[in-house]
């Protein structure tokens, strides 16, 4: 009985907070405009006084104020102060994962999706630095790794994260730790070897009247119902087992079925090389197997050596660590600087800047400084947008500010690569992700002020901590 | 300024049909191999701001540099000699904690104190550590004794580059007295209740410890001014702190150990200290103002947590520093990352809300006033050395970086 009598109030309440929730927050209206002195639709785009309309998480229009039609009935955000960016998009990270790198060599079947820590503070400092959408990808310490995961930087679960599951598979043609040169190279190619001698084995099998593959995976109780029982042949270019077709596609073993991706010209490799003599292994292996059009190198700054191999290639890369590279000449004893990404934009090379660079974590400061450096503006802008959306298959989705995108947009306080510039608010697929006046972490990076109850925490943390 | 040899040759080739064809022509290279070795000290540079650091923002115009000294500034002058011209000149850049030293084998171990031992006889000319200062723009440095000594001893005031020995780079010897509170003095000393690292142990092993050294040095030395009997090593450079003829610079990251050396100064009366590595200087704002210090700031880090304690450098910190009127300047420490250099630091400050003209100052005319040298160096004014560097856009914006830099009038980074 008491239920009933308290149940009038207490729906009322909650009508109230979610009344009070759909005025104060546009993050629950299915539309938004903003308005902004200026939008930066792409690098070579942009429009002053712009208007952005935005509908169910995509973006309708796009245009100067006036010749855009305005609902009536959608809230506002944004002003004549604002400069309007497209989210910037990070080609490649290990970050926001527990513990990134997997102990075995070759690892495939595992996902990233279970290490992933939604609440990781670096999923923060995405939303804070405005990087919308994020590869998430095992450590570089492996010779084959997971499977990685495009997420974007919000949600409670990986699930409400994602953007797209299962996407790119880590290779290193880089020594994992306590390997040398010479074995990871060979772990690497024998790892392909493998699987095309693991096809011949199950294919002659099946060809013998046996069913091994297809008791294996009941056993591992996985399913092979619909697609998963049909047999396929061998798709790709550079080699073929011939009656894989004979094969349930789901009988296939985990370990090898994201390399049969690769060869079958369905993945996306992204393979480290973690000094310029790796990067023929990673374009040998990428060639021999029929995905080097699908393979993104991840390099050290040290591999500018190589640009000349990789633009041959037609490669794209992902720059990480410093964008200068120091380096001491052994007969005169001087220091040599190389500025990485000039090298490669000089050879014709398509690259993403990594925000795994320097100790900041964010692609708008990488941006700037790469410009500082020599970077034309335009180059710049594109390697922490456009480029980085390409390399992950969403060219048409994110990275710009067009109608029919993703609404991934970011409400600056000025010029996008000037010093003084803060990310105001992100939109994230038409919601309103981040506010700068409700983000009390950064509110203690700016100004020191600690949030509420820490009060003195910080010098336990800090000075006590020593 | 026309140069004398282009006027010989100019007489005389013409006339070298035949008979003078060898003399003048071997005449020109001997006077030319004799030149080459004396570097050219000489130059008019344009640009389209010059930020003198004295407050003066001279748009469109040159400075003009004659064997290594500023001679003319102005706007409108002379054309750009040789293709100088730039976006923006400042002055060189001065780092007075950049971290060059000799590492561990220059700590002088027979004492925890040891304020006469001069780092300038335990530096190597040839480090790296100099080109890459010079490399981005930094012209004057502060070389210190490692902080593994309570009280290390005196440091150099150098120039970056040029010649080839520490005497001949020097600007100012014994510029000031070095010492560190916090950690650092005592995180490679063992207790002798723990497994030793070695056969001996050192002390002091605790921040007390430190403190406890600090205190009985000056308290030594004003007993030895009383009792010449009493007199030890190092005691002349104590009176000349407590007279305040010599700067003392301490290390003091944490607020902890801003308090400690605040303390310390006002016990003993000594009336220039500089903080260095301050991070949290701010947090004691009424007491680092009431005590007239210096803070020196460590570089910058995006995590807030900086420095050999973790001190918190919030965005704002130099603005903070700036509002309260203390004197303040930035550091790079070892630079190896291109980012964490001096001349970022200024950048970084102004996104925290530091005005651009505060900024400039730390980084130029401030570390050369709290080192005695703002005479030579430090702003660009007629008269003075011909430090200066040259930049791609306006200075410390992340989208403009060093291009050139003159040192003494040498051309050491051609932006050309």
């Amino acid at each position: 009985m008491m239920h009933v009598q308290h149940l009038p109030s207490l729906l009322s309440t909650a009508a109230a907070a979610a009344l009070a929730l759909a005025f104060s927050s546009p993050a629950s209206a299915e539309k938004l405009v903003i308005e902004a002195g200026r939008i930066v639709q792409d690098s070579a785009t942009e429009i002053t006084d712009g208007i952005l309309i935005i509908e169910d998480g995509r973006i309708v229009a796009i245009g100067r104020q006036g010749e855009v039609e305005k609902p009536w009935d959608a809230p506002v955000l944004g002003g004549p102060d604002v400069v309007v960016f497209p989210g910037f998009v990070e080609a490649h990270s290990s970050r926001g994962m527990d513990r990134p790198n997997e102990n075995l060599d070759v690892a495939p079947f595992l996902d990233v999706r279970d290490s992933i820590d939604p609440i990781n503070v670096y999923f923060e400092d995405c939303r804070r630095w405005g990087m919308t959408t994020i590869n998430i990808q095992q450590g570089n310490n492996c010779v084959i790794g997971a499977q990685g995961r495009i997420v974007k930087p919000t949600g409670m679960t990986v699930e409400e994260m994602t953007v797209r599951p299962g996407f790119g598979l880590k290779l290193s043609a880089s020594p994992k730790a306590g390997k040398s040169a010479a074995t990871q190279a060979m772990a690497l190619r024998q790892s392909f070897d493998g699987l095309r001698r693991y096809l011949e084995e199950i294919v002659q099998d099946a060809r013998d009247g046996g069913d091994l593959a297809k008791r294996e995976a009941l056993f591992q109780g996985r399913d092979l119902e619909g697609e998963k029982a049909k047999g396929r042949a061998m798709a790709g270019s550079a080699w073929k087992v011939d009656g894989l077709e004979l094969i349930p596609r789901g009988a296939i073993d985990e370990k090898q079925s994201p390399l049969l991706d690769l060869v079958e010209g369905r993945g996306t490799a992204f393979i480290w090389c973690g000094g310029a003599r790796e990067v023929h292994v990673a374009l040998e292996v990428a060639r021999t197997n029929g995905f080097l059009d699908r393979a993104v190198l991840v390099l050290d700054p040290s591999c500018w050596k190589a640009a000349d191999v990789i633009a041959e290639s037609g490669v794209a890369v992902v720059l990480e660590a410093p964008m200068v590279h120091l380096e001491r000449d052994p007969v005169t004893g001087k220091e040599i600087e190389t500025f990485v990404p000039g090298v490669f934009a000089e050879k014709g090379v398509r690259f993403a800047l990594s925000s795994q660079n320097s100790n900041s974590n964010s692609l708008w400061f990488q941006a700037a400084r790469a410009v500082g450096l020599g970077l034309d503006r335009k180059t710049a802008i594109d390697a922490v947008t456009r480029v980085p959306a390409e390399i992950l298959g969403l060219g048409d989705q994110v990275g710009a500010l067009a109608p029919g995108r993703l609404a991934n947009v970011l409400l600056l306080t000025g010029d996008p690569l000037a010093n003084d510039t803060w990310v105001q608010h992100v939109v994230l697929e038409g919601e309103v992700v981040y506010d700068r006046a409700k983000d009390v972490r950064n509110k203690y990076l700016i100004e020191g002020v600690e949030p509420m109850g820490l009060e003195g925490s910080a010098q336990q943390g800090g000075a006590g901590a020593r | 300024m026309k140069h004398p040899m282009h006027a010989i040759s100019r007489l005389l080739l013409p006339a070298s049909a035949a008979l003078f064809a060898l003399a003048p022509a071997a005449l020109a290279q001997a006077e030319g191999a004799k030149k080459s070795e004396e570097p050219k000290r000489s130059w008019t540079v344009r640009a389209d701001r010059i930020y003198t650091a004295t407050g003066q923002v001279i748009e469109n115009g040159f400075v003009a540099v004659v064997d290594g000294r500023i001679t003319a500034i102005g706007p409108a002058g002379p054309g750009a000699e040789d293709g100088l011209r730039v976006a923006a000149i400042t002055p060189g850049l001065i780092d007075l904690s950049p971290a060059i030293d000799l590492g561990t084998n220059s700590v002088e171990q027979s004492d925890e104190v040891t304020p006469n031992v001069r780092v300038a006889d335990a530096l190597d000319p040839f480090a790296l550590a100099f080109e890459r200062a010079l490399r981005s723009g930094v012209t004057t440095v502060l070389c210190s004794p490692p902080d593994d000594n309570v009280v290390g001893g005196l440091s150099v005031v150098l120039q970056t580059g040029g010649a080839a020995t520490i005497a001949e780079r020097t600007l100012k010897a014994d510029a000031v007295l070095r010492g560190a509170f916090g950690s650092q003095p005592s995180r490679r000393n063992s207790p002798a209740f723990l497994r030793p690292r070695d056969f001996f142990n050192r002390r002091p092993t605790t921040r007390m410890g430190v403190e406890w050294e600090w205190r009985k040095a000056f308290y030594d030395a004003v007993v030895a001014r009383q009792d010449k009997d009493a007199a030890f090593p190092g005691v002349e450079q104590l009176h000349a702190v407590m007279d305040g003829k010599l700067p003392l610079m301490v290390h003091a990251n944490a607020t902890q150990d801003v308090r400690t050396a605040i303390y310390l100064k006002e016990e003993f009366n000594l009336p220039r200290m500089i903080l260095d590595q301050s991070s949290e200087a701010w947090k004691e704002p009424e007491m680092l103002v009431r005590s007239g210090a210096a803070v020196v700031l460590p570089p910058f880090a995006w995590t807030g947590r900086v420095g050999a304690d973790g001190g918190f450098h919030a965005w704002n910190t130099a603005a903070t520093l700036d509002e309260l009127g203390v004197t303040f300047a930035f550091s790079g420490r070892d630079g190896l990352d291109v980012d964490d250099r001096l001349a970022m630091q200024p950048g970084y400050a102004i996104r925290g809300g530091l005005s651009f003209e505060s900024a400039l100052r730390a980084v130029t005319v401030t570390p050369a006033q709290l080192l005695g040298v703002d005479d030579v160096v430090g702003t660009i004014e007629v008269g003075k050395r011909a430090d200066l560097v040259l930049w791609s856009g306006k200075p410390f914006d992340f989208t403009s970086s060093v291009v050139g830099v003159l040192l003494n009038g040498e051309l050491v980074v051609d932006p050309r």
